[in-house]
């Protein structure tokens, strides 16, 4: 074989170890140390159980096991060093938490939430890598850097999916939640939250542009298929995806907007009136658009379409401004007809 | 109560209502101070007189951002720019070249050996200093003069916005923004002043990703290169009533490559080391208005132009030194340019290079521009070529391409050699005046690093694929 073909040959598989060392170094278990993974899985464990006995359910070894994919014969000895260290009780074999182990399951749930509202309001991370990326965090603050974190957030009361997030004493907001699927029908109602597990299903709100904070109506609701209508579009449910989504109706003080729609659906030449921001378009972005002047009440309609139709410029205050589709999704609008647009 | 206490009660009564202000208080406060603030606005403010007529500014977006004519409108202006400035420079820079080099040269020599200073000296300061400065500024300064005036004619007559608005979508496929099409554009007249453009950008992820590509725009300093390699390689392949097209075309293709790794890089970037930075889009397209054209002149003379010419001659001359003293001091009579040039020869012929190639562009870092009369200068004294060239550690260029060609044969040129070099002046780092400006814009020593080392790898990565597939089946 020829000096070339072998340079190429060991070129391939240079760049091949060096793929492969990098991802082995990116995945989490080979710099950690025993210590490190200890502390994991036990904070795991908590977390876990805390869930469990929040849905009123019983805990077992064997549905931990199934739970956090991990086998039984390693969750068994965690287990009993977990009672000696006062976190857990067992009665027969249903394990339980004590009070000093929902404490501790409570903070890391909150550091947990706490993170994902930092990556929403902070970074540019998508929604689907916030779930992992906490997931990561939750074991690596300590308590001066969840103060800090806390405050540098404003201490919010939930995270960006809509869970409650615990404070600094241990005290969770109730939450009165109803599953989509139960929810009664043309009964105005607001998305409160939109669970981010399974990562499969949630792929499935997020394609959708299912937002937190959507006014909603049900339309019609059967075991096959669940219709809503949210803001000026409806959508199309299985009731294993609408399971995931939680409604709550609306307070005293929200109005129900039967013509909100979003910006991104305005067609040319009709005016149309800002209604507000939805509560997904987070830190600079929000920032940048209120910047711009577009405010409850602002006057609003399309000046100019892109060659390929993304960006679209807006006619807002007498300026023209461009805005991603992305974006414009996140802006709520009423159209006017002809006779109030004065 | 104690005081203590009376602090206690209020916390836990603070921390009883939080739960009742809903959970986007911030938001609606925020909000409701910019209402407040439109509304006193509003108020306050009067206009005097119809708003201005939006009508021939509709006329004109519909044309330049309509889905026929935008993209070839764009297209062709760029071509425009891009021809006037390297066909309108070549007579100024003639008559700089003449006056600074073959006149003024001559005559500081002239003067110096009168004076009897010593050879050194007038070796360190004319042959090298003064002729880096003046190759830098002949070069450099009349193809920005050309192209920065006209670029910021556009930008004042309301144009470049929409050029943006017409790219992005392209963009936001690699992660990156609109505005970039600008910054890229004007990194085809100088990378620094790209750089420095990118402030356009708003979003801080965007922005480092502008910064860091930029460098794939091919600079007015490395046009004249590339052109020249390419009449002397790949022209010569076919008939001479096609050289010249031929010739070009391999240019535009280095050009358009250097476009594709400025995407690939981008979305690379926003994919693994800028995951995560924020990212936001707004884009105001103002209204169009008569550029106003002497200001326009005279700002980009001074904002652009001279700044980075200056930025460039101070980094010029110390070059300039460095070149004359690695070739005239010797190390067992051999210069330290040869020893160099010796050292790296294994590993530029392996990747289809050679040494003199890779030692000029780490001695002309400063400036893409001295690179060919650094190679000349460095092949002549290399094979110590008789009768040709100025002596050890003064570049000089020839009038013809065919005397170019026979030094650069040679010294062991090939049509590879050729080809790889058009690839490494495309892929290298960015010359020292863009990376001073990188630091400037992000005051970051690892955005910086990022920025000068990525294309250096990737340039030895592509060098080194083409030579080895050209060594397979040729």
């Amino acid at each position: 074989m020829n000096q070339a073909a072998i340079n190429l040959i060991v070129f391939a598989a240079l760049v091949a170890i060096i793929w492969l060392v990098s991802k082995l170094i990116l995945s989490r278990n080979i710099l950690h140390s025993k210590e490190q993974k200890h502390k994991t899985l036990t904070e795991d464990i908590l977390k876990q159980l805390f869930h469990v006995q929040q849905s009123n359910r019983i805990a077992t070894i064997s549905n931990l096991s199934g739970a956090l994919k991990i086998r039984k014969a390693k969750i068994l000895p965690m287990v009993v060093q977990m009672t000696k260290a006062g976190l857990i009780e067992t009665v027969d074999d249903t394990i339980l938490l004590t009070e000093e182990g929902k404490a501790y399951g409570l903070k890391i749930i909150r550091i947990h939430r706490l993170w994902e509202k930092y990556l929403a309001e902070k970074t540019g991370y998508k929604a689907a890598e916030w779930h992992y990326l906490a997931e990561k965090m939750e074991h690596q603050l300590n308590e001066k850097e969840i103060l800090e974190l806390s405050d540098t957030l404003g201490n919010p009361l939930f995270d960006p999916h809509g869970d409650p997030i615990p404070t600094q004493e241990g005290d969770i907001a109730p939450v009165e939640w109803i599953p989509l699927p139960t929810y009664p029908l043309n009964m105005p109602g607001k998305i409160a939250h939109i669970e981010d597990e399974p990562g499969v299903i949630y792929q499935q709100i997020l394609a959708k542009r299912i937002l937190v904070g959507s006014h909603i109506k049900v339309i019609s609701s059967n075991k096959n298929e669940i219709i809503i209508s949210s803001e000026g579009q409806k959508h199309i449910f299985s009731p294993i995806v609408a399971a995931n989504i939680s409604i709550v109706p609306l307070s005293k003080n929200e109005a129900y907007e039967e013509r909100a729609e979003r910006l991104s659906s305005l067609q040319e030449n009709q005016w149309a009136e800002v209604l507000g921001i939805s509560k997904e378009c987070r830190g600079a972005n929000r920032r940048r658009l209120l910047d711009l002047g577009i405010l409850q009440g602002t006057k609003i309609k399309v000046d100019l379409a892109s060659p390929l139709r993304d960006p679209i410029a807006y006619r807002v205050r007498n300026t023209s401004i461009a805005l991603r589709n992305s974006l414009a999704d996140l802006i709520l609008i009423k159209k006017l007809n002809a006779d109030e647009n004065t | 109560m104690t005081s203590q206490h009376k602090k206690d009660s209020i916390a836990a009564l603070a921390n009883r209502l939080r739960w009742n202000i809903g959970d986007n208080f911030h938001d609606k406060l925020t909000e409701g101070i910019y209402a407040d603030a439109a509304d006193i606005a509003s108020r306050a403010v009067h206009q005097q007189g119809e708003p201005r007529n939006a009508t021939m500014d509709s006329k004109i977006d519909s044309i330049v951002t309509s889905k026929t004519w935008g993209f070839p409108i764009m297209i062709g202006i760029l071509a425009v720019i891009l021809w006037l400035t390297i066909e309108g420079a070549n007579v100024p820079s003639g008559l700089l070249f003449n006056l600074l080099i073959d006149t003024m040269y001559p005559i500081l020599k002239g003067f110096s050996s009168q004076l009897g200073i010593a050879w050194w000296i007038d070796g360190l300061l004319i042959d090298g200093v003064y002729l880096a400065l003046a190759w830098v500024i002949a070069v450099m300064l009349p193809p920005m003069a050309i192209f920065f005036p006209l670029f910021t004619l556009l930008e004042d007559f309301g144009y470049l916005p929409r050029v943006a608005f017409n790219m992005d979508a392209l963009f936001k496929k690699s992660g990156a923004h609109g505005k970039q099409a600008l910054t890229m554009s004007m990194g085809f007249g100088c990378n620094a002043a790209g750089v420095i453009a990118t402030r356009i950008i708003d979003s801080p992820r965007e922005r480092l990703i502008a910064i860091i590509t930029n460098n794939f725009s091919l600079c007015n300093g490395r046009w004249p290169t590339q052109i020249l390699i390419a009449v002397i390689f790949i022209g010569v392949l076919v008939p001479d009533s096609m050289s010249g097209l031929v010739a070009s075309a391999s240019v535009i293709s280095i050009a358009l490559l250097g476009i594709g790794f400025m995407f690939l890089t981008s979305l690379g970037l926003s994919k693994t080391v800028l995951k995560g930075e924020v990212s936001t889009f707004t884009l105001e397209l103002p209204p169009y208005r008569p550029p106003r054209v002497w200001q326009t002149i005279y700002t980009s003379l001074i904002d652009r132009t001279l700044i980075v010419l200056w930025r460039a001659i101070v980094f010029a001359a110390p070059a300039g030194a460095v070149i004359w003293l690695v070739s005239n001091i010797e190390i067992a009579d051999i210069s330290i340019a040869n020893h160099l040039i010796e050292w790296l020869n294994p590993f530029g012929l392996f990747i289809g290079l050679n040494g003199v190639i890779l030692l000029a562009y780490i001695v002309a870092i400063p400036a893409n521009e001295i690179v060919i009369p650094t190679i000349l200068m460095l092949t002549v004294a290399n094979l110590k070529m008789a009768g040709l060239g100025e002596g050890s550690g003064v570049m000089f260029e020839l009038d013809s391409a065919m005397e170019t060609s026979n030094i650069l044969s040679a010294g062991g040129w090939t049509l590879l050699t050729g080809v790889n070099l058009m690839l490494f002046s495309l892929l290298h780092n960015p010359c020292s005046t863009t990376i001073y400006t990188i630091y400037k814009e992000t005051k970051s020593w690892k955005w910086t690093t990022v920025a000068s080392i990525l294309p250096v790898i990737m340039g030895f990565v592509v060098t080194f694929l083409v030579a080895q597939v050209w060594r397979l089946f040729l």
